[in-house]
């Protein structure tokens, strides 16, 4: 029993709190052996506004889920998103340095050194270095050790965050006295478990829209080539149908879950429906036109953004994206969200169902973030061929705290 | 409701004497105040300021000025904003002139552009000198005017409510909501100018006229105390039929009370109603029963209403309320940042002597009174994105991509009608 480790995988979310519990003994693996979802307040896209309000729905949802199993959290794992987190595309290189001109373990930490030295402004910090294919003399390589050339390059994914916003993240969990052990980015995380390896290979676009975010990665060729924050969610669709249609956020977040549609169609002009919908005095219609209408615009602008940045970095290249998009997040289950995707990117575009590795209850989208949390716990100490690897907390945010 | 019983008298108590100008500053403005029918209420004085002289003769306005001629040679500003800046700077004088002496002074100004951005605020101050009650309606570009203009306007809106009692902003993108389906652009310009107009004439009707229940200045006064601060405008009006209750209805879903950032308290709130001599006292207190439960009555709310002959079957309503700035970030924000501004643009020596009447000012002033001075300039960063229908992400970083909002609904930045009737 000694072996046996707890491990948290938190997600502060915009609209509510995901915490995992999933244990690990020994070397065997992870059982999950509970969650609590715990709704969030002082939290706005994606980021802490408010302190003590965080604080307190988050410190609820780890004693609730600490309740319900009946044990105590050892480490914590904490996703982060806010359109604070950029992602820059590095490349280091190093010349081979044998006599032989074979490639030695030295050469290879000489260009990954290289390649993560570009230093920050000091109010920001790594997150995360993912890494992709090396190239020896400009061919790629899977594993370039022991093979044969004179310049050797490889490149990195960095995402780097504002030091604020994700202090404030860890400062919420060390008020219950935890310790994170590590953050993650919500669309890694999401992505790593939604996708078989095949989908990875023939590369696929991970979308998780959730209540104040939208996050993105493309998996090109089995490497994570980029990530991105789109700082727009579910709460915006409330928010704009709320303005638009001059009602309360809360009979907005009634439409958007009853009537909403995440494209418009000729037809819904005809339809009305209700606002409440059970004959309460002042009850009144709505052209559903109007609902279609205002979601269809601001779903259709997250794609558009979304592609936009890829067109932009070229990494739009519809054969190299042959798995399509996969949608996650609690705002996938919009209606029509998978042929509104489809036709935005004019890719095949489908609903994700999940981590076969789970049971049924938690494959719904909500957890997509939390258990890809659980599954970098796991693979990020396990083995070091892993891609998205734990350069661990400690050296991501020293002197944070000082 | 105790107020309304206090303010109700049969008696004739409108102003006849009252002095109200209307001045239309550049050429959105001018355009605004040529196009204004008020329904009889010739006592009100109206003139509009320009750069661009051709333009401005064009107008019927009798009152007219041309500003910067020395700057511009009367050829307008060109969405410059240094040039009308400019233009204004050199004709101080000349707006005090056209200022004169008002009881209540109405600016309206388009905001965007080069002329009206920018000379706004110099009349406001040149008005903000006489004793008069200083009230400016602004419009907002379209978001597909492009990013400049927007943020032009923006800069624009919070020099401006500083120096005014009343700031009503018109974001265009939401008054576009208001046309028919197929407004084109050029309508829907014309349409900013009728909220304008409904706004004038309600708040004139009601000083100017004879009614039920009369408004006198000086509770036009109170509701408008301080300098800055947050108006909220709105009107719904409705002819035939139920008209009551359409009229109520009209008014609650009136696009500008719904740009989601309505103060959660709004300290006064004045209430005109326009009707026909059929309304009768009932169905006023219907009315009134209904607004106050809808905008809450925990501070006064002011009726005033005035029977127009003309509108039988008819009701027009329009509500002006004033929210002060979020005590809780910056405490009393106005009068610092007053003192403040005396000390920047303190050009006359007038400004100096009732400076030195309220605080002796220090040689050196202390950092703190500079790091106050930030607080409030980023409070007052604050308020102009609240204004530009942020809303719910008021308290948020902005959302800023490729000169865009996020936070702002996408239908209305891609000028998307939605119809809800």
């Amino acid at each position: 029993m000694s072996q046996s480790r707890v491990i948290a995988a938190i997600e502060i979310g915009t609209s509510k709190i995901v915490v995992l519990l999933g244990e690990i003994i020994g070397d065997s693996g992870l059982n999950i052996i509970g969650h609590s979802v715990g709704s969030s307040k002082g939290v706005k896209k994606g980021v802490i506004t408010d302190l003590d309000k965080a604080s307190d729905c988050v410190h609820a949802a780890i004693l609730k889920a600490e309740e319900n199993t009946q044990t105590r959290i050892d480490e914590v794992y904490l996703a982060q998103t806010g359109r604070h987190l950029i992602g820059n595309f590095n490349v280091g290189s190093s010349n081979v340095s044998s006599s032989d001109g074979v490639v030695r373990s030295a050469d290879i930490d000489a260009a990954t050194d290289d390649a993560k030295r570009r230093s920050l402004p000091r109010d920001r910090i790594y997150i995360h270095h993912i890494q992709n294919p090396f190239s020896l003399d400009g061919n790629p390589v899977e594993n370039p050790l022991s093979k044969e050339g004179r310049q050797l390059q490889i490149g990195y994914w960095s995402v780097h965050g504002d030091s604020e916003a994700v202090s404030d993240s860890l400062r919420v969990i060390r008020g219950i006295d935890l310790d994170v052990s590590d953050m993650i980015i919500s669309s890694i995380a999401s992505g790593t478990v939604l996708l078989e390896e095949s989908e990875k290979d023939n590369g696929a676009l991970v979308i998780d829209i959730g209540g104040g975010t939208t996050d993105y990665m493309l998996y090109r060729k089995g490497y994570i080539v980029k990530t991105g924050v789109v700082p727009v969610g579910g709460d915006h669709i409330t928010n704009d149908l709320s303005i638009g249609l001059r009602i309360s956020r809360k009979n907005a977040e009634g439409f958007k879950l009853k009537d909403g549609r995440a494209y418009y169609q000729s037809e819904d002009r005809e339809e009305k429906v209700w606002l409440i919908g059970d004959f309460t005095i002042g009850d009144r219609q709505y052209p559903l036109a109007a609902i279609t209408k205002i979601i269809e615009a601001r779903v259709f602008e997250i794609f558009d953004i979304i592609k936009e940045q890829l067109v932009d970095a070229d990494l739009f290249e519809p054969q190299d994206m042959a798995s399509g998009v996969v949608l996650t997040g609690g705002s996938s289950r919009l209606t029509g969200i998978e042929e509104a995707a489809h036709r935005r990117f004019g890719l095949e575009a489908r609903a994700s169902e999940g981590s076969q590795y789970v049971n049924e209850e938690l494959r719904a989208p909500e957890y997509s973030t939390a258990i890809g949390l659980l599954h970098y716990a796991l693979t990020g100490q396990e083995d070091n061929q892993e891609q998205v690897k734990s350069s661990g907390l400690m050296r991501k945010i020293a002197g944070l705290f000082n | 409701m105790e107020t309304t019983t206090d303010t109700f008298s049969g008696q004739d108590t409108a102003q006849a004497d009252l002095k109200i100008k209307i001045i239309g500053v550049g050429g959105a403005g001018t355009n605004a105040v040529d196009g204004l029918k008020l329904d009889d209420l010739s006592d009100i004085r109206l003139a509009a300021i320009n750069t661009d002289a051709q333009a401005l003769n064009q107008s019927p306005i009798a009152e007219k000025l041309v500003i910067g001629r020395s700057v511009t040679r009367g050829l307008g500003a060109g969405g410059e904003v240094e040039i009308g800046k400019a233009a204004a700077e050199a004709d101080r004088n000349a707006i005090a002139r056209i200022i004169g002496d008002m009881d209540l002074i109405i600016l309206v100004v388009g905001l965007g552009g080069g002329t009206g951005s920018a000379a706004a605020a110099i009349v406001a101050e040149v008005a903000a000198k006489t004793d008069a009650l200083v009230l400016a309606f602004a419009t907002l570009p379209f978001s597909f005017e492009g990013a400049r203009r927007k943020r032009i306007a923006e800069d624009s809106i919070g020099e401006l409510r500083q120096l005014v009692h009343g700031l009503i902003p018109l974001p265009n993108d939401v008054l576009l909501q208001e046309g028919e389906e197929d407004t084109s652009v050029l309508n829907a310009f014309a349409v900013a100018d009728h909220w304008i107009g409904r706004g004038v004439n309600s708040l004139c009707a009601t000083l100017l006229k004879t009614g039920l229940i009369n408004q006198d200045f000086s509770s036009v006064r109170s509701v408008f105390q301080d300098r800055g601060g947050k108006t909220i405008f709105g009107t719904g009006t409705a002819t035939g039929g139920d008209y009551v209750k359409d009229a109520l209805e009209d008014l609650f879903i009136c696009p500008l009370l719904h740009l989601g950032d309505r103060p959660a308290q709004l300290d006064r709130i004045l209430v005109n109603v326009i009707c026909g001599a059929d309304m009768g006292m009932a169905k006023i207190n219907e009315v009134m029963t209904q607004v106050t439960k809808r905008f809450g009555s925990r501070e006064d709310i002011v009726f005033g209403a005035v029977i127009d002959e003309s509108r039988s079957q008819s009701l027009e309503l329009c509500i002006l309320a004033k929210a002060e700035m979020d005590s809780l970030v910056a405490p009393e924000p106005t009068k610092i940042s007053k003192v403040s501004e005396t000390i920047t643009t303190g050009l006359g020596l007038e400004t100096e002597i009732s400076l030195d009447k309220k605080a002796p000012r220090p040689v050196h002033r202390s950092k703190l009174s500079k790091k106050e001075q930030a607080a409030i300039d980023q409070d007052e960063f604050n308020f102009i994105d609240a204004d530009a229908q942020r809303g719910y992400f008021e308290k948020t970083d902005r959302n800023d991509y490729k000169d865009e909002d996020l936070d702002v609904p996408t239908f209305m930045r891609r000028g998307i009608k939605i119809k809800i009737k």
